[in-house]
């Protein structure tokens, strides 16, 4: 088969899976559509490395493919076909979203199992799958926001799945909404690139950029910054970001997919994408890198106090995407896009372990309430301390080669960018703090009643189930959350897909080896070949010195987080105590809520109000309408027959001209 | 001919359905909605593309010493139309069929009047017909209202009747000084043919008061902010599918009117009337999502959200380029097949809750309707311009249109599309979502009830997997329609990058 033909074939599959899952939502009995929805993922897989195959055994220079099916959308001078672009960059993300999703989709065979809802989690999962693809896959600027736009919606649904909770229904209008201001930026950053190129198609568009804009041309600074508030409302960047926390709401196996693993590195893959154009509009770019840092740092500082298990892994995602959004801000697109290859491994392994935590707590998310689960959850606890490592930096595990690699493209660059140097250093302290407190407090410690009862041999369940967000009584006829949870150690399902992520995210960092494998970057190196970043010379003694403090940091985070969440326990309430102020600063998520209710929602709920309490009564109402009404009825009776005797002329006089008409023509005929 | 025999057919099966008694209306009616819908979709898989222009048409001098034409035609502009029109009417009679209905020859003769005047106006190649067709539609939906309405049924007509009457009035002058002015500023007899008007244009002066004249009655009926003051009572009163008919057809009426009429006639008054009707536009948009957001009637939502819509439409237009054009005639059958959609929805939800459209009185119902919900979440996401629907390749090319000419206004429309989202998954989520607090009775969507909506969500996905054969067909009407308006406003209809990069 050819390239193309597997490229489509990619996309086919899930779609085709979605579809036959909605429509058999009635007759799939058991866990068939669990089998359906993972095999449709895997068989988009295998399409995606027959794909590879045949991408690699082309020459460099025609490894960018365009294929069209049909023509979507042409009028005027806008010319869209239903078209994709297959290249080194589109077939990474392809190959990482569609492997990682196959893993997540074994697991949720077993984690959702008891849900009410089962068929209907799998069509969602599958279409969700299928727009990530798309998004990633699109070769023109309509179909990017096409894909852009349907990842959000499968997001809003996935989010909201458990709808009859109100916490989870509100989380997912809030996550939509903000992505919808994240879709009106890509639209108004496509039109004002249509605008200068008059293209819509990517290779094209990055063709002309060159011609028809000068280095940081007000027009192109102007498209990319919209393209950027696209990015950063995907990718829960600061000032974008407060959804993501509240997507927790979802189930597990959703936070692990979309909100750590995929959709949210979408921003990342937009900027990398969109390298040609960023590169000249440096300013565009500067703004990128540095919202990246900010996000990196504010998120981390969250991390460390957060007390909600999901939580803090959601922080830490966030604060991992403003790593990758700085790294190809910067243009280090070839460590940027290793780090969400090892970070899809390593954090959707943390999600899935949190998953089996959670399940053996029945549902409870509460930090304070856990603790002393190592010994009866041994598989979790191991995949825990492996993400954990991995995500803290600490050799070998891959998240230390991907982070310094983006760390090293930073510092080669020098000028400003030490500034960001210097961030991502100070992040990567934090994360092994905020990392292993989380595991010290969930898995160390006196074992909770939960823990007992699992070392008892049983599940615990509570009598009543409560919703952590907001307390109300949960309506478990739905199936969640229902007497018959899971956890890794009891499934094979969930225990196997964690291992093999457990396996990558100890490993991933091979094919990215500095100095021995640089796998990654000749492979991508047809999609930026003309970025003069790409491939910069390395500064050795700098890499070694990078690797040297990167390793230090990670150590020295996890001791501290020892020291005061396991040797001396009560020193967290002491520096609480001591640091009152950053302490409330950060437990209240630096108050960007309020701060956005205050400045957007509530106005705008209340000019709602207003139009609809004042304006429509006293001036449409009002002014308008009862005016001239009652005007014309107030002046006398004989104004009033008037009105009405000629309301009555006026039909009559219509109805007869219309019979007319008709007669009038029969006549004629 | 074809063309007089496809506006005639439903006014024809509703007035034998009258006259031959109680047990045959109901089947002629749907008779006459399927003939018509099946004419119109004849029409359109004969009309060659290739060829263009006007095809089927009929032109006859009607009211000689006047100077008036039966002239009907099908083009690029109103083919699209024509076919949603006859698609809507079948739908709604499918619906008003598959019910029972009180005094039911009345009730099929004035549906049947009205599809029938719609698809005249669409149709009119003569101004005074045109306008003739424009006051008729609206008299069988006073007596459906009247007659048929609950609620305040005589206040919802007397303001539909001020409003309108005024709007038409001004309208009807207005046609007749064109006509005659024209006649006089030109010395030749008068002639009301569209395209004869066109070739002939009025001194600016003249232009800019019988263009208010057009635009207060289109205005008027779209509705756009501030004149939708009887839109909340007529809404609130109609019968369901009654106003899936009129929310879905009659507002493009108006809309298409400004392509067909107010700009190739009056170019320069569109011109210098420009920023007037971007900022009513836009002030739709804001004011009718806000008033969406804060009501809690889900017919109402549907309502509200048409001003919106609408107000993208009219942005779309008086962008005076060929995308914006052409974007608006796309949303025009977009948002029609979404509404009666909605509409439907809306009495399958209220029937659910104890009779009640209040969203308070919902919720919960998803999980003992899935098919309700997916219907309902494909239409939600469909109106509120979702990627990958038909509606954001409408939205899309009005925004760039807009965006090309004024571009504060693109900007400032696109609070509308953010607005959007809230009121509709607002909507949604109360209706479906949450928790079973309110009793609904959780039934899933009947046979019954989905064959009316079915079609609907089918035409919906079918447009959003490829809009292209709409876009084809209008191109070059659209965009004709724009030029001199554009040429007066110094727009460039068709922005390329060459001419952006000239600007520069």
């Amino acid at each position: 088969m050819s390239l193309t033909t597997y490229s489509w074939l990619v996309l086919a599959f899930p779609l085709t899976g979605s579809i036959i899952l909605g429509l058999g939502h009635k007759v799939l009995k058991g866990k068939t559509a669990g089998a359906i929805g993972t095999s449709a993922i895997l068989l988009s897989f295998l399409s995606g490395l027959g794909a590879l195959r045949s991408l690699q055994s082309r020459p460099e220079e025609s490894r960018q493919v365009v294929s069209s099916l049909w023509t979507y959308a042409q009028t005027g001078g806008l010319d869209v076909q239903f078209s994709i672009l297959v290249d080194p960059l589109s077939l990474l993300m392809v190959l990482v979203v569609a492997g990682v999703s196959t893993l997540i989709h074994l697991y949720s065979v077993a984690y959702i199992a008891s849900d009410e809802g089962y068929v209907r989690f799998f069509a969602y999962l599958n279409f969700f799958v299928f727009s990530m693809l798309m998004l990633v896959l699109a070769g023109n600027l309509i179909l990017l926001a096409v894909g852009w736009g349907l990842v959000g919606a499968a997001s809003y649904l996935l989010i909201s799945f458990w709808y009859r909770r109100n916490t989870a229904t509100k989380a997912g209008i809030k996550a939509f909404v903000i992505n919808v201001v994240g879709d009106v930026g890509i639209v108004l950053g496509a039109i004002v690139i249509i605008q200068g190129t008059g293209a819509v198609d990517l290779l094209t568009v990055f063709a002309k950029a060159p011609q028809v804009w000068h280095t940081n041309d007000p027009q192109i600074v102007v498209g990319c910054l919209l393209l950027l508030v696209g990015a950063f409302a995907k990718s829960a960047q600061v000032p974008f970001h407060t959804w993501l926390p509240d997507a927790m709401e979802g189930p597990t196996p959703v936070s692990a997919l979309i909100h750590a693993a995929t959709m949210v590195t979408a921003g990342v893959y937009l900027i990398a994408r969109m390298h040609p154009l960023f590169q000249i509009a440096t300013t565009a770019s500067d703004v990128g890198a540095i919202g990246g840092a900010v996000t990196l740092l504010v998120a981390a500082t969250i991390g460390l106090v957060v007390t909600d298990l999901k939580r803090v892994i959601a922080y830490s995602t966030m604060s991992q995407i403003g790593y990758m959004i700085m790294a190809v801000s910067a243009g280090v697109y070839g460590a940027g896009l290793f780090h969400l290859m090892t970070h899809a491994f390593f954090k959707a392994l943390l999600f899935m372990a949190a998953g089996s935590v959670i399940g053996a707590m029945a549902g409870e998310q509460n930090l304070d309430r856990m603790g002393g689960f190592r010994k009866v959850m041994p598989i979790t606890y191991g995949c825990f301390i492996v993400g954990g490592l991995a995500l803290s930096g600490i050799p070998p595990f891959s998240g230390f080669f991907s982070k310094d690699d983006i760390l090293l493209g930073l510092g080669t660059q020098g000028g400003w960018y030490w500034a960001l140097y210097v961030a991502g250093y100070v992040g990567a302290l934090m994360t092994a703090i905020y990392t292993f407190r989380m595991i010290f407090r969930a898995f160390h410690g006196e074992p909770c009643e939960e823990a007992q009862s699992l070392a008892d041999g049983r599940l615990f369940h509570a009598a009543e189930h409560r919703n952590p967000g907001d307390g109300t009584l949960e309506d478990t006829g739905v199936g969640y959350p229902g007497a018959k949870h899971h956890i890794a150690e009891r499934s094979p399902s969930m225990s196997i897909s964690m291992g093999v992520l457990a396996i990558l995210a100890t490993i991933g960092g091979v094919i990215q080896l500095p100095k021995v494998t640089n796998t990654l970057d000749h492979f991508l190196h047809p999609t930026f070949s003309d970025s003069p970043k790409f491939g910069l010379a390395i500064d050795y003694n700098l890499m070694a010195i990078g690797m040297v403090i990167g390793a230090v940091l990670g150590l020295l985070g996890i001791y501290i987080a020892w020291m005061i969440w396991v040797k001396k326990p009560g020193t967290s309430a002491r520096i609480q105590a001591r640091f009152a102020l950053p302490y409330k600063l950060f437990s209240n998520k630096w108050y960007f809520d309020e701060i956005i209710a205050f400045l957007i929602v509530r106005p705008f709920a209340a000019a709602g109000r207003f139009f609809q309490r004042t304006v429509e009564r006293v001036v449409v109402d009002g002014a308008i309408t009862a005016g001239p009404i009652s005007i014309a009825r107030a002046s006398s009776a004989a104004v009033r027959s008037w009105q009405s005797g000629m309301l009555r002329a006026y039909a009559a006089a219509v109805i007869v001209g219309a019979a007319l008409l008709v007669l009038y023509l029969m006549l004629q005929a | 001919m074809e063309l007089t025999l496809l506006l005639l057919l439903p006014l024809a099966t509703g007035l034998l359905g009258a006259v031959l008694g109680n047990r045959l209306v109901k089947p002629l009616a749907v008779l006459g909605g399927l003939g018509t819908l099946g004419l119109a979709v004849g029409l359109a898989l004969n009309y060659d593309t290739a060829l263009g222009g006007s095809q089927f048409t009929v032109d006859k001098l009607w009211v000689k010493p006047l100077g008036i034409h039966w002239a009907l035609t099908i083009d690029g502009l109103n083919l699209a139309l024509v076919v949603l029109t006859a698609f809507v009417y079948a739908s709604v009679v499918v619906a008003c069929a598959l019910r029972e209905q009180e005094n039911p020859r009345l009730f099929y003769f004035h549906l049947g009047l009205g599809a029938s005047a719609v698809l005249g106006a669409f149709l009119a190649q003569d101004l005074i017909l045109f306008v003739l067709f424009f006051d008729l539609m609206l008299v069988p939906f006073y007596f459906l209202v009247g007659q048929w309405g609950t609620g305040d049924r005589v206040g919802a007509t007397t303001k539909m009747v001020i409003y309108t009457l005024a709007g038409s009035l001004l309208m009807l002058a207005a046609a007749v000084a064109t006509g005659a002015l024209t006649a006089s500023h030109h010395g030749q007899h008068v002639d009301f043919l569209i395209s004869n008007l066109q070739r002939l244009p009025l001194g600016k002066g003249t232009q800019q008061w019988v263009f208010l004249c057009f635009a207060a009655a289109f205005l008027v009926k779209m509705p756009a902010v501030p004149l939708h003051g009887w839109l909340k009572d007529a809404y609130k009163s109609m019968p369901l599918p009654v106003l899936a008919l009129f929310s879905g057809v009659l507002s493009k009426v108006a809309a298409y009117g400004f392509l067909k009429l107010a700009l190739p006639l009056f170019p320069d008054a569109a011109a210098s009337f420009q920023d007037l009707l971007l900022g009513i536009g836009v002030l739709s948009i804001v004011y009718g999502s806000a008033l969406a957001f804060t009501t809690n009637d889900a017919r109402l939502v549907v309502g509200y959200s048409s001003i919106a819509q609408l107000g993208f439409i009219l942005i779309g237009i008086f962008s005076l380029t060929s995308d914006g054009a052409q974007g608006a005639l796309l949303q025009m059958v977009n948002h029609g097949i979404v509404t009666v959609a909605l509409v439907l929805i809306v009495g399958v939800l209220a029937s659910r809750a104890k009779g009640s459209e209040d969203l308070g009185s919902m919720g919960g119902i998803a999980m003992g309707a899935p098919v309700l919900a997916v219907v309902f979440l494909i239409a939600a996401f469909a109106n509120l311009a979702m990627p990958a629907s038909a509606n954001f390749v409408g939205e899309f090319l009005i925004l760039k249109g807009v965006f090309d000419s004024v571009t504060v206004v693109a900007v400032i429309a696109c609070l509308g599309v953010a607005m959007a989202a809230v009121y509709m998954l607002r909507a949604y989520i109360r209706a479906m979502h949450g928790p079973d607090t309110n009793g609904v009775e959780q039934r899933d969507l009947s046979l019954r009830e989905a064959l009316p909506i079915l079609p609907a969500i089918a035409l919906i996905l079918a447009l959003a997997l490829s809009p292209q054969p709409l876009l084809k067909r209008s191109e070059g009407p659209a965009t004709a329609a724009v030029i001199p308006a554009a040429k007066a406003a110094n727009i460039d209809p068709i922005q390329t990058a060459t001419a952006a990069q000239g600007k520069r």
